[in-house]
């Protein structure tokens, strides 16, 4: 595997360059994109939806033809080698890929037998695999008789009958109860503590934060931000005090506030002004005090550092659930 | 080859599991089978000279075998497997794309074989008897399970080509008039002009000759090997087709 460019000398799991997917109708999902990943890492692909996410995910796996620009994954040119690649690989995509028809150990067993894994090697894998992802109990059963949980397990499981090199998870937690995401977040972690590069896609602000070493945001097609979490919301540089307005005016609010010292930018969220200041401990005393000043009766003032869903209200103007707010 | 036994066991396993969609399938021509019996039969008796002594029900029974074997069933499953997502995981997998295609394919045999043995033992029990014998009645059945493969490669080339269940489930009325523009009640030479120059220029039409001609005249080589020309004509095509879509899906 190459090495990622001028950062580091850790070999890199997957690379893009200008990667593009222009579909029909001249529609641009994915605008020239660079992305490198390390081996070994949890990468976290983080935007909204239709951001471009699944597009990238899809070119990455084979699925899709990039429409300009290259890849590589696991060391393998996409485009040139894609049946290479797909034996480095394992993938489980936002829609669970299951037969309802098999019980979860078929499944399993034909999806070893697809990577070459035959007779009772076969049948090992799949115990094994049941085992580590709870459905032993359930392995006899159609997998249409399966909770969502459940089916999202057997998907991951299925994914790693061959231990992948690269691992592709789109979404996969979307739509599970808190219950099975935690579950599935423990399984990427055990997978990723093995050796496993882990690309993740999400929409989940806490999922990246938790989870991914690094990340890109994602937006319209094109990366907008792109480093570790930690990193990323240092850079933001600011606390956010938030103002809960509880049937408070806004507008007077916001004039009350507006000349605070260190104050970067005010936005409005519904019933809530967010302050964003230099240091937020620093100035509840006069936010206090200023809001007495005008007998301004406020619900509750609130200091954070700031989250990924700032970082992303940064690049692109827009809180990531894609509420319009009006930046000031 | 694994990969297609891989794929086809498990289609064939959908069969067994999900008998549903296979059983209405054999009412319709076991149905056409008795209703045309009843009907016609006192209209051509056995005397009649295009049967050589047999009842109607074996000039009928080829185009109840048909009827049995031809289904969009493979196509119906491969299009709610791209509805599930499950065609993308077997996309992904590091196997020939063909593989896809021929395990269903397999299970079409399968299912043909079985479905053309049931409507074959009605045929007998409504009073046809083979003319070549035991060893035609097995040539009959296999031929016949083999132009429900060839059939269903159309099934599969619309679920590939549209993705779309509706698409895929309407593709099977094509077969009415490929069934039908046949010398499927009558011999040619009893059809009206018009219907004789589309039953001739209707490939169908030496498939039902072929399979006939077991059942009503014995082991007539050339109507046979017509008969087998046309399936596997018929089947290159489709498949061919079906593996140029899948080949090219997505692009």
């Amino acid at each position: 595997m190459g090495k990622l460019p001028g950062v580091d000398t850790a070999p890199v799991a997957v690379q893009a360059r200008s990667l593009k997917r222009t579909f029909k109708g001249g529609i641009e999902a994915v605008r020239g994109i660079d992305l490198a990943v390390s081996e070994g890492e949890i990468f976290g692909f983080l935007g909204p939806n239709g951001a471009g996410k699944t597009t990238t995910v899809r070119m990455l796996c084979t699925l899709l033809p990039p429409t300009e620009g290259s890849a590589t994954v696991a060391g393998v040119d996409v485009v040139a080698d894609p049946a290479e690649v797909r034996r480095r690989i394992g993938v489980a995509l936002q829609e669970i890929g299951l037969d309802p028809v098999q019980t979860g150990r078929e499944l399993l067993e034909l999806q070893c037998g697809l990577y070459g894994i035959r007779g009772a090697q076969a049948r090992a894998r799949t115990n094994e695999l049941l085992e580590l992802v709870g459905l032993t109990e359930a392995a006899d059963r159609r997998t249409k008789t399966y909770s969502g949980g459940m089916k999202r397990r057997l998907d991951l499981a299925s994914a790693l009958v061959h231990s992948p090199v690269v691992l592709f998870l789109d979404e996969p937690t979307t739509g599970l109860d808190p219950a099975s995401r935690l579950t599935v977040w423990d399984e990427m972690r055990r997978i990723n503590g093995e050796g496993t590069t882990v690309f993740l896609t999400t929409q989940y602000l806490e999922e990246a934060d938790k989870l991914c070493d690094r990340l890109a945001i994602i937006d319209a097609g094109e990366i907008v931000a792109e480093g570790t979490p930690e990193r990323l919301k240092a850079e933001m540089g600011h606390d956010l005090v938030s103002v809960t307005l509880d049937g408070a005016d806004a507008e007077t609010t916001k004039t009350a506030l507006g000349d605070l010292p260190g104050l970067e930018r005010i936005v409005a969220e519904p019933d809530a002004l967010d302050l964003y200041v230099d240091d937020g401990a620093a100035l509840i005393a006069e936010i206090v005090r200023r809001l007495d000043r005008e007998r301004i009766q406020v619900g509750g003032i609130a200091v954070a550092r700031p989250s990924l869903d700032d970082v992303f209200l940064k690049a692109t103007g827009r809180r990531l659930e894609g509420q319009e707010v009006e930046a000031e | 080859m694994t990969e297609i036994f891989l794929l086809g066991r498990r289609s064939v396993r959908e069969i067994l599991r999900f008998p549903e969609a296979t059983i209405p399938v054999l009412f319709i021509p076991l149905f056409f089978l008795a209703v045309n019996i009843g009907q016609v039969s006192e209209t051509f008796p056995s005397t009649t000279p295009f049967l050589e002594g047999q009842s109607y029900v074996a000039f009928q029974l080829p185009v109840s075998l048909l009827f049995a074997v031809a289904t969009a069933i493979s196509g119906l499953a491969l299009v709610t497997e791209i509805d599930l997502g499950y065609f993308d995981k077997l996309l992904v997998a590091p196997i020939r794309r063909s593989s896809i295609i021929f395990g269903r394919l397999a299970a079409d045999l399968v299912r043909g074989l079985g479905a053309s043995t049931v409507v074959l033992l009605a045929g007998l029990a409504f009073g046809a008897h083979m003319e070549s014998g035991v060893l035609g009645a097995i040539v009959l059945v296999i031929l016949a399970a083999l132009f429900g493969v060839a059939y269903a490669g159309f099934g599969v080339l619309v679920a590939l080509r549209t993705r779309n269940v509706q698409a895929t489930n309407t593709s099977f009325i094509l077969f009415f008039p490929l069934l039908f523009l046949t010398p499927n009640f009558v011999p040619f030479d009893r059809l009206t002009p018009l219907m004789e120059a589309l039953a001739r220029a209707n490939p169908v039409s030496y498939v039902i000759e072929g399979l006939r001609s077991l059942v009503i005249e014995g082991w007539v080589l050339d109507k046979l090997a017509l008969c087998l020309l046309v399936i596997v004509a018929m089947g290159g095509v489709l498949t061919a087709l079906s593996l140029r879509a899948i080949a090219t899906y997505d692009r």
